[in-house]
């Protein structure tokens, strides 16, 4: 576990999905930017690993950019989106692919592994914790000035 | 004749990306949302291509295929694999089981229907029009010059359009001798960034195919066009006959 490169496979991941979906260019960020604060509404797509490699991806969007991905990816005009499930599903999806993305690198590093089916999370106030890992690592990215943030959760059945 | 394709996958997200690759060409699209409804909808519709997608509640795409493959009157339906996991061991089993092809998420539109295209033959819709000349409705002849006319506002669907007709389509262009393009954007009165991205798919595509490209619109067009960096450089040209001398 210590050996995964998560940084590199996390930031190729997250820009290789945004660019080949949604034709978006994501840039690495210091930080998660002031549309991720705390009491504004968000949209978090997840994905968890069960094998040798344990633990979850969670995808952060701010709601209005999750509804411009929404958008983007359903050929969509933003006015055309009708409700909050087909945003959710979007950014399931988007956290699906990232998971996917992982899920293989783990196994190619010898780390087996099964892929859940994605869940979303919808609110403005909460927060996210899991213990016992071993790795907890967030990354930050925008495109223009909107921010999305993947945070990795993680730990191999070696490593109890 | 239409072809039928069936979509099994829990996303509804995929599923509208694969009905909108397939939406210009005549085929019956049929959704199914995880395996068991799959296989009841591929008894159903007896379709000539399964788009099938792997990690799915109730019944995965692994569970499925198996039990088409038991199936005699399953058995031959080519399927296409939609995978989110790119690892070795997945795509080894994928590829035992005997599917025609696979595809890793993240995928574009254009990627899936090259894919299906070796498989099964896709027709443009407008069939009878379009099966003397596979480009009638796309391309308007003028002499040697062929016009493709732009609508007035483009939206997202345009740009799916338009990765349609000049990904899958481009080696017909070709090969029916298109050489030089002119792409009228005289009724064009929206502009925005779909409209960019189609102008530029379209110049990189043609490029590649060497098929020269000129842009054709009004002076406010172009000086709004001027306004995304991506098109600062290439020149419109007002009328006709300019784009024409531009060659």
């Amino acid at each position: 576990m210590s050996g995964l490169d998560l940084k590199n496979m996390v930031r190729s991941g997250m820009k290789e999905v945004f660019s080949t979906m949604l034709s978006m260019e994501l840039v690495d960020a210091e930080a998660p930017g002031d549309d991720l604060a705390k009491g504004l509404p968000r949209i978090v797509g997840s994905v968890s690993f069960a094998g040798k490699a344990m633990g979850c991806v969670n995808v952060h969007v701010p709601e209005g950019f999750a509804r411009e991905i929404a958008a983007n990816m359903l050929g969509m005009d933003i006015a055309e989106i009708e409700g909050d499930d087909e945003v959710g599903d979007v950014i399931g999806e988007i956290g699906n692919m990232i998971g996917g993305y992982l899920k293989s690198r783990f196994c190619d590093s010898g780390l087996p592994c099964e892929l859940s089916i994605p869940s979303v999370t919808s609110g403005t106030d909460f927060r996210m914790e899991a213990t016992n890992w071993n790795t907890h690592e967030s990354f930050s990215f925008r495109n223009s000035a909107k921010s999305v943030m993947a945070e990795v959760f993680l730990k191999s059945i070696n490593e109890k | 004749m239409s072809v039928k394709i069936l979509t099994v996958d829990d996303s509804k997200t995929i599923r509208t990306i694969v009905k909108k690759a397939f939406a210009p060409y005549d085929c019956v699209m049929a959704e199914a949302e995880n395996g068991v409804e799959g296989l009841a909808a591929a008894i159903k519709e007896k379709p000539d291509l399964i788009v099938l997608d792997i990690t799915m509640p109730v019944m995965n795409g692994i569970e499925m295929l198996g039990k088409m493959k038991a199936d005699p009157q399953l058995k031959t339906i080519p399927v296409i694999m939609l995978t989110a996991e790119s690892g070795k061991e997945n795509v080894l089993q994928i590829v035992k089981m005997g599917v025609k092809d696979y595809m890793v998420k993240p995928f574009k539109g254009e990627q899936l229907l090259q894919r299906a295209e070796k498989i099964i033959k896709l027709e443009p819709k407008q069939a009878e029009a379009k099966a003397a000349d596979p480009l009638a409705g796309v391309l308007k002849q003028d002499g040697e010059f062929s016009i493709l006319a732009m609508p007035e506002k483009t939206s997202k669907l345009t740009i799916v359009e338009m990765e349609g007709i000049f990904g899958a389509k481009l080696p017909d262009m070709v090969k029916a001798g298109v050489s030089k393009i002119i792409v009228d954007l005289t009724r064009t009165t929206d502009i925005n960034i779909s409209l960019v991205k189609v102008l530029l798919l379209i110049l990189e595509r043609c490029e590649g195919a060497k098929i020269s490209v000129r842009l054709m619109g009004a002076k406010a067009l172009a000086e709004g066009l001027k306004g995304f960096s991506e098109m600062a450089e290439v020149p419109i040209y007002a009328t006709l006959d300019e784009a024409k001398q531009a060659f």
